[in-house]
C-alpha cells in the first residue's frame, strides 16, 4: 500500500534526525555508565526494526493486491475542510492571549458553527456568546481557573 | 492494621460527603462523556485534571476513576440507539443492539447494558480487591531489572495487540518513548531535543499530548464523519426494563462476559476491547440460534456490555499495584496519579492505604450510582444526542483550550496540542493506534530510569536483563507478544488445512 510506504519513508527520516539530535547531546557520564545518549539510541534502533517490519507488512499485503492510496474528489473537500479548521483552530490559539479567551471563542464558535451547523445562524450566534461567557464564568469565577481577559477588563 | 481493616478502612474513606459527591460528579460526566461523541474517557480525563488541581488527591482520583467507568458505561448508549460506538470496546455492543432498538426494544438493549455492566462491574471490582494485595505483593520483589522487563512486556503486548497492524503498534509505542526523552535528562542535568525551546525543558506536557490526540483529534476525525452524512437516532420507545424472558436469556452471558472481562483487563492490550469480541463469539457459540445474532439477540448486547465494564475493573488491577497501565484511558489515569504526586505501585499499598482501598471501595459506591444515572435517568442523557453534531463538537474544541491553558497558562502549548490533534487525525487515518503511544509517553522517563538504574548496579553490565527469573519470563512473554499477531493467522490457517495455507 502506498501509504505504508509513505510512513515507512517518513520514519526513517524521523529515526535519522533523532539520531542526529542524539549526538548533539554533550555527555557527562559521572555515576552513570550510559549517560543521557544511551537510551535514545536504542530507541533510535528499535524505530528503524519497527520501520523494516511494516515495510516486510508492505511487501506481503502489496502481493495480496491491496488497494493503493486514491483520493476521491469528495475525499478532497473533506480533507480542505479539515485543514482549514485546523488553520482555524491555530489562529484562534494564536489569538487566545491578546484577544482574551472570551472574544476569541466566541469568535471562532460562530465561525465553526456557521460552517459546521449551517442555516441556523440565530441558534448559532447565541449558542457561540453564550457558551462563551457561561464558561468563563464558571471557570475563571467559580473554579478559579485562569483564562485570559484579554481586551475585555474583567 | 490488616488488609481487611484497610478495605474497610477505603469505605470510611469512600463514604465521606465530601468523596460521595465527587464520586457522583466522576460518574455523572463519565456517563456524559460516554455518550458524547468526539470525546472518550482518556480526552475526558486529560481535560479535567487541571480543573482538579488543589483538590484533595484522593477525592480527584476518585472523580477521575468515576470517569473512567462511567464512560464505558455511557459508550453503549450511541452504539444502541445511532449504531455508532463512541469507544472501540462498543463496536460489539452496536452488533445486536442497534438491530433490538430498530424492532422497538432500545429499552431493553439499553436496561440488559446497564444491569450487565453493574453485576459484572461488581464483580470485577470483588476481583480486584481481591487480586491486588497478593499481587502487590508480588511487585514488591521487583528490582529495576524487573520493572524494566516488565515495561517491555506491557508495552510489547499492548502494541501488538492494539490496532491492525503489530509493526504500527511498534511505530506509535516508540514514538511515544522518543517523545518522553524530550526535556531535561534527570540523572545528568543535560537538555535533550529541547531545541531552544524553553517551554519543552520540563517535556512534552502530558495534558497537551492526551487532550490533542484523543480530543481535538478525535473531533477533527467526526467533523469529517459529520459532512459525510448523518446518523439517525432512533428513539427511546416503551418501557426501560427487560422481560422475564429476555432476563433469563441475560444472565449467563453477563456471569461469562464479567469473567471474560475482568481477566482480559488485567492483561496489558487492548483488553476491554478483546474482551467485547471474545464475549461475543462465546456468546454466539453457546447459543442454539447462533445465525440469529446481528439480527438483535440480547445475548450479543449483555455478554459484551458486561466484559466491557468488568475489563475496565481487571485494568485498575496492574495501574495500582504495578504501576503499569495496560491501555490509553488507565494510562492518563496513571499520569493524573503522577501529577498529584502520586506513584502507583506495591508501595502505595503500604504508604497510602487510604487512598488506594478509598479509591477501591468508591468503585462499589460508583457503580450503584451508574446504574441509577443508566436506568430511570437515561432518557434525559440521550437528549445530548440531538444536540447538533456541528455545534457539539466545536464546543469540545472550545473546552479542550481551557484544559490546555489552564495548567501553564501559556499559548504555545495549545498549538503544541493542535499538533497532536492533527498527528492523531492523521495517524486514525492511516491506522497507527494512539494507545500506545500516550502509555509509552507516561511510562517513557520511568522506563528510561529503570533501565539506567539496572545498569548502574550492574556496572554497564546489559546480562542484568536476564539475571532474575521474573525477568527472563517477562522478556519471554515480551517475545509471544511481538510474535502473537504473526504466528496466530499461521496456526489458523495450519488448522483449517493445508490447501488453504498453499493458497
Amino acid at each position: 500500500m502506498l501509504t505504508d510506504r509513505i510512513i515507512c519513508a517518513v520514519t526513517l527520516v524521523l529515526a535519522v534526525v533523532y539520531f542526529y539530535a542524539t549526538a548533539q547531546i554533550p555527555s557527562l557520564e559521572i555515576g552513570d555508565p550510559l549517560g543521557p545518549k544511551a537510551f535514545p539510541v536504542l530507541l533510535g534502533i528499535a524505530l528503524i526494526i519497527a520501520t523494516v517490519l511494516l515495510f516486510i507488512e508492505t511487501l506481503k499485503a502489496g502481493a495480496a493486491g491491496r488497494p493503493g492510496l486514491r483520493l476521491r474528489r469528495e475525499d478532497r473537500r473533506h480533507l480542505l475542510l479539515i485543514g482549514g479548521t485546523t488553520l482555524w483552530t491555530a489562529l484562534y490559539f494564536w489569538t487566545f492571549d491578546s484577544a482574551g479567551y472570551l472574544v476569541s471563542t466566541a469568535v471562532y464558535l460562530f465561525v465553526m458553527m456557521a460552517v459546521f451547523n449551517r442555516g441556523k445562524s440565530i441558534a448559532n450566534t447565541l449558542t457561540a456568546m453564550l457558551f462563551a461567557l457561561g464558561s468563563y464564568v464558571l471557570f475563571v469565577k467559580v473554579l478559579g481557573v485562569v483564562l485570559p481577559a484579554g481586551i475585555l477588563s474583567f | 492494621m490488616d488488609t481487611l481493616g484497610h478495605i474497610l478502612h477505603g469505605f470510611d474513606v469512600a463514604l465521606m460527603p465530601i468523596n460521595l459527591w465527587y464520586t457522583f460528579l466522576g460518574c455523572l460526566m463519565g456517563t456524559i462523556i460516554g455518550i458524547l461523541p468526539g470525546i472518550g474517557p482518556a480526552a475526558g480525563i486529560g481535560l479535567l485534571i487541571p480543573i482538579t488541581f488543589g483538590m484533595d488527591p484522593t477525592s480527584a482520583l476518585i472523580m477521575m476513576a468515576g470517569i473512567y467507568y462511567g464512560a464505558m458505561y455511557g459508550g453503549s448508549t450511541t452504539s444502541i440507539l445511532i449504531n455508532t460506538p463512541g469507544e472501540a470496546s462498543s463496536v460489539m455492543t452496536a452488533l445486536d443492539g442497534y438491530q433490538m432498538a430498530k424492532k422497538g426494544r432500545a429499552g431493553a438493549a439499553l436496561a440488559v447494558s446497564a444491569i450487565g455492566s453493574f453485576i459484572a462491574g461488581t464483580l470485577g471490582i470483588v476481583a480486584l480487591t481481591l487480586l491486588a494485595v497478593p499481587l502487590a505483593a508480588i511487585a514488591l520483589k521487583f528490582g529495576p531489572a524487573e520493572y524494566f522487563c516488565l515495561m517491555v512486556f506491557a508495552l510489547a503486548a499492548v502494541s501488538s495487540l492494539t490496532g491492525k497492524s503489530a509493526a504500527k503498534g511498534m511505530m506509535s509505542t516508540i514514538l511515544g518513548l522518543m517523545l518522553a526523552t524530550i526535556g531535561i535528562d534527570l540523572q545528568s542535568g543535560q537538555p535533550r531535543y529541547t531545541m531552544g525551546v524553553p517551554e519543552l525543558q520540563d517535556g512534552v506536557g502530558f495534558i497537551v499530548a492526551v487532550v490533542g490526540l484523543f480530543a481535538i483529534g478525535e473531533v477533527f476525525s467526526n467533523l469529517e464523519e459529520h459532512i459525510k452524512g448523518k446518523a439517525e437516532i432512533i428513539r427511546l420507545r416503551g418501557k426501560l426494563w427487560l422481560t422475564r424472558e429476555e432476563w433469563g436469556r441475560s444472565i449467563m452471558p453477563i456471569v461469562r462476559g464479567g469473567l471474560i472481562g475482568f481477566f482480559k483487563g488485567v492483561l496489558p492490550g487492548a483488553g476491554a476491547t478483546i474482551a467485547t469480541m471474545i464475549s461475543y463469539t462465546v456468546e454466539k457459540r453457546v447459543s442454539k440460534h447462533p445465525e440469529k445474532f446481528g439480527t438483535g439477540m440480547i445475548e450479543g448486547v449483555a455478554g459484551p456490555e458486561a466484559a466491557n465494564n468488568a475489563a475496565t475493573c481487571g485494568a485498575m488491577v496492574p495501574l495500582l499495584t504495578l504501576g503499569i497501565p495496560g491501555s490509553g484511558a488507565t494510562a492518563v489515569l496513571m499520569g493524573a496519579f503522577i501529577m498529584y504526586g502520586i506513584q502507583p505501585g506495591p508501595l502505595l499499598f503500604e504508604k497510602r492505604p487510604d487512598l488506594v482501598w478509598g479509591l477501591v471501595d468508591s468503585m462499589y459506591i460508583g457503580n450503584i450510582m451508574l446504574l441509577i444515572l443508566n436506568l430511570p435517568l437515561i432518557g434525559l442523557f440521550v437528549r445530548i444526542l440531538y444536540i447538533p453534531t456541528g455545534i457539539l463538537l466545536s464546543l469540545i474544541l472550545a473546552i479542550s483550550s481551557i484544559g490546555v491553558y489552564s495548567i501553564n497558562g501559556n499559548t504555545l502549548e495549545l498549538q503544541m496540542a493542535l499538533m497532536f490533534g492533527v498527528v492523531g487525525y492523521i495517524f486514525r487515518k492511516i491506522d497507527i493506534p494512539l494507545a500506545p503511544m500516550v502509555l509509552s509517553l507516561v511510562l517513557g522517563g520511568i522506563m528510561e530510569q529503570s533501565f539506567r538504574q539496572a545498569m548502574t548496579i550492574s556496572g554497564a553490565d546489559p546480562r542484568i536483563f536476564v539475571g532474575s527469573g521474573i525477568s527472563i519470563t517477562l522478556l519471554i512473554l515480551a517475545v509471544v507478544m511481538v510474535m502473537l499477531p504473526v504466528v496466530l493467522p499461521r496456526l489458523r490457517k495450519l488448522k483449517e488445512g493445508p490447501e488453504d495455507l498453499e493458497s
